[in-house]
């Protein structure tokens, strides 16, 4: 019994751990992101893949800020993240077939709102 | 959409340094020309403190400085409140942003929340929270919430009980989407018939509920809201697996057809094959048991109209009882059998239409049919059950003059047959109760809510019903709310169904006298206190609840040979008393302690027909919880821990007696305390999650559940006095897989 809820705080406290560590990048992407669902969905995808901490996505200038862990992740990583949920990054176009799959409301061809 | 980021707050800072009051407009931004719009009646007070004031006509207010507090809070219904930090200012712009879409958005995806505007103390156990532990169905929904607590119903079939406020589940009006689904012969199981991933969120209600849903209300109501068919994910799959072989999947599915029209498939199949009996009493620890359950549904929204239909299936089979007992040995000695099959269908349909001119007009319509059919048998013992009922629910929702004055009144009617057969007791009546209602509620600037009720039901059997409920809730500032509650309930009970666990046993069933309806009162009062201490931010909760019963169904299990049904001839009471802090030390970081203290007694007769008060058994006085979780952003990891310890609880006597001297009294045992100790962690990633997690982890199970366990065809034996896990260490892994519109 004591083991195994040893072993539980331990992963708890391993997690915490991971959270905390820092030595961290922070890299300025712009995209093609029109609503508060692209927002989200860019912020959510981001968050979710490998090495990145944080991702905030300004609508104003379209500009995502993505704070990464430089030995896990590099910029043109998180491009490739980027254009496969459907978006351009920088200078690379969305790929065609994800931005395809994207709500009207959040295609390039959507009118700004 | 742009809404939130534009409006916010602007700061005019005026040269006047000391004046002795802070003056100043609150405004919304209209959303299409972004021209600034006066809001009359917004709340404005110091942070902490009871100095507040309201805006005027044009949007204006003036309050003194206070030496209390720099923080301003304005607020106003429908907006989001801002804090303000007053320097030397004197003059301020504040604009207020909606938070419409936001409500929906945040507060039904964050963790339990309170329910600050809602004049009922609810807590709203969001999708998010349900996570929390992968498990299973509406049973174990409850698992983080220190208001419903899980009760073990007996050791072989596998049936869990929820208590809330010191009383059995069967006093709490359990809803599916505002339709009384759980109750009748469906309170045995029905928490089980619910999966959890078709819940969206569950709304629990303490104290009297409100009068809209019916007279069945007594201690509180939960409303299970499920998936629905316009919902952002348009698939849905999950698979368990536990370490004792339970298997289960769900299949969600969601498809829009059109701009208003809908639909959508939630399914549901879990099985255990596995044959375990790790305390080696010769019973199965867990039946075994096969679930097949869907639902489809339909949805139309329009402007004026919106509409829901659909249609719900259920079967469920049982197999428990002694370890190599098998379905043909049914009915003789060879081995202890129990068994349980249940069908149910449903069709369920509900039509509201709406006035987009004025919104807080409304009327709907709710229609409800079910079929619910249970065969049962306890070794030698047989018991089948069917219930059909019909239900309709008519209510219209309109204001008296202004917003400050609503009222909702309607008919209802409810017929409900029921026909059960236990050996040779035949329980057999027709329930046709028509209804109507009336509640008026009365809403000062959100600060001081009143909802009076009443409805009247004229019962077929039990002669006319008045059902009177009041609720208040005042807004001391921004941060504290009281609340205020009293009400009648009232309900039939079907004593079979609600002490099903018990008819695992040799007791035999005795009426007494033919049941009267259960009638009680509730009443109850509640202190929230919000609190935010630089990042830290967080509730504290105290709430004191007492149900006294006028009448009540005995369960007399005081003499091991009998279970006996009769009307309470005493008093009868149940007093709930709990603290509850939740705190948010940092980001994503959430804790939660609480406490409970129940003192409930109930009069049982003795041998000389005397009524004793005594404390009802299986209830116990303290309870504690604790759950801490930590989620990463975007809940890329998610860690999360629950220790209830659950404090002794009292047993009736379960020795021998002799048949020619049965003693004056014969006493009870308490059952230790014990704690209970389970854990989970997930990862998203984007399309799908994996989890793992323990329940039980402290591997603690109760010594000998069963009674007489060697000889179950004995008159020693009773299954029904499970007190604690009997089942130990349960470690389940599973995954769930979503694609998003």
């Amino acid at each position: 019994m004591k083991t195994t809820i040893l072993s539980f705080v331990t992963v708890l406290l391993l997690g915490l751990n991971i959270a905390l560590a820092d030595g961290s990048k922070e890299v300025k992407i712009k995209t093609s992101a029109i609503c508060e669902m692209c927002k989200a969905r860019i912020e959510r995808n981001l968050g979710l893949s490998k090495g990145v901490k944080e991702s905030n996505l300004d609508l104003s200038n379209k500009v995502v800020t993505v704070k990464y862990n430089p030995e896990k992740t590099t910029p043109e990583a998180i491009k490739a993240t980027i254009i496969n949920i459907g978006y351009d990054a920088d200078e690379l176009p969305a790929s065609q077939k994800a931005h395809d799959k994207l709500p009207s409301c959040c295609r390039k061809t959507a009118a700004a709102h | 959409m742009n809404k939130y980021l534009l409006g916010g707050l602007f700061l005019l800072i005026s040269s006047c340094i000391y004046a002795q009051r802070i003056t100043g407009s609150v405004n919304e931004q209209e959303p299409q020309t972004k021209s600034l719009k006066p809001i009359t009646g917004a709340n404005v007070y110091w942070a902490g403190t009871a100095n507040a004031t309201a805006t005027d006509g044009n949007g204006r207010f003036s309050i003194p400085r206070s030496a209390q507090s720099a923080l301003l809070v304005v607020s106003f219904v429908g907006f989001q409140n801002d804090t303000i930090k007053i320097g030397q200012e004197s003059e301020l712009q504040v604009v207020l942003q909606s938070d419409q879409t936001l409500e929906e958005v945040t507060v039904r995806a964050g963790n339990t929340s309170i329910d600050r505007l809602s004049p009922h103390q609810t807590e709203i156990i969001t999708t998010r929270a349900l996570a929390k532990a992968a498990c299973c169905n509406l049973s174990e929904s409850f698992e983080t919430n220190a208001s419903v607590s899980v009760s073990y119903s007996d050791a072989v079939t596998g049936s869990k009980q929820i208590q809330m406020l010191g009383l059995n589940g069967t006093y709490i009006q359990t809803n599916v989407e505002n339709i009384p689904s759980i109750r009748g012969l469906a309170s045995t199981f029905g928490l089980n018939f619910v999966p959890g991933t078709w819940i969206q969120s569950i709304d629990v209600g303490k104290g009297a509920g409100s009068v809209v849903n019916g007279y069945e209300s007594m201690t509180g109501q939960i409303n299970v809201e499920l998936q629905k068919p316009d919902t952002q994910e348009k698939l849905y799959l999950n698979t368990y697996v536990n370490n004792f072989g339970r298997g289960e999947v769900n299949l969600n599915l969601a498809h829009k057809l059109s701009d208003k029209w809908s639909t959508g498939l939630l399914t549901h199949g879990s099985t255990l094959r596995n044959r375990i009996d790790k305390n080696g009493d010769g019973f199965l620890d867990l039946p075994l048991y096969t679930q097949y359950n869907a639902i489809n549904r339909w949805k139309y929204q329009g402007d004026k109209l919106m509409a829901q239909f659909g249609i719900k299936a259920l079967y469920e089979d049982r197999l428990g009882g002694q370890k190599d007992f098998e379905r043909e040995m049914k009915g003789t000695t060879q081995a202890y059998g129990f068994g349980a099959r249940v069908n149910r269908y449903e069709f369920f349909s509900k039509i509201a239409r709406l006035f987009p001119d004025q919104p807080y007009k409304g009327l709907g319509l709710i229609l409800n049919a079910s079929l619910h059919d249970s065969k049962s048998y306890f070794g030698l013992n047989n018991y089948d059950g069917t219930q059909k009922t019909l239900y309709g629910n008519l209510i219209y929702q309109s204001i008296i003059g202004n917003t400050n004055h609503n009222y909702k009144a309607g008919v209802s009617y409810i017929l409900d047959h029921y026909d059960e057969l236990y050996k040779d007791i035949r329980l057999k009546r027709n329930e046709s109760v028509p209804g109507a209602f009336f509640e008026y509620t009365y809403n000062h600037l959100d600060k001081f809510v009143m909802v009076a009720g009443g409805r009247v039901d004229f019962h077929n059997l039990y002669g006319t019903q008045w059902t009177p409920r009041l609720h208040l809730k005042y807004s001391l500032t921004g941060q504290t709310t009281l609340r205020a509650s009293a009400g009648r309930g009232f309900r039939v009970a079907n004593p079979l169904a609600e002490y099903y666990g018990n008819l695992v046993s040799s007791r035999s069933v005795m009426f007494r006298e033919a049941i009267r309806p259960e009638v009680s009162w509730n009443y109850g009062a509640s202190v929230t206190q919000e609190f935010k201490i630089g990042e830290m931010s967080g509730n504290f909760i105290l709430d004191f609840y007492r149900t006294d019963s006028e009448n009540q169904l005995v369960a007399d299990m005081e003499d091991p040979r009998y279970i006996r049904f009769y009307n309470l001839e005493g008093t009868a009471y149940a007093n709930s008393f709990q603290a509850e802090a939740n705190l948010t030390p940092i980001k994503r970081f959430d804790l939660k302690l609480a406490y409970r203290l129940f003192d409930v007694k109930q009069s049982i007769r003795n041998v000389y027909d005397d009524n004793v008060l005594l404390p009802r058994m299986m209830v116990s006085r303290d309870r504690v919880l604790f759950n801490a979780g930590y989620a990463l952003p975007y809940d890329k990891w998610k860690f999360d821990a629950t220790v209830q310890w659950n404090g002794k609880k009292r047993l009736p006597y379960m020795g021998h007696v002799p048949d020619h001297h049965v003693p004056d009294n014969l006493g009870s045992t308490m059952a230790p305390s014990f704690y209970n100790f389970n854990a989970q962690i997930t990862r998203t990633f984007p399309k799908w999650d994996i989890y793992l997690g323990g329940e039980n982890l402290a591997n603690f199970r109760q010594k000998d559940p069963i009674m007489g366990a060697s000889e179950p065809f004995g008159q020693h034996f009773d299954a029904g006095m499970a007190w604690g896990p009997v089942v130990g260490r349960m470690i389940y892994a599973g995954m769930r897989y979503k694609i998003i519109r």
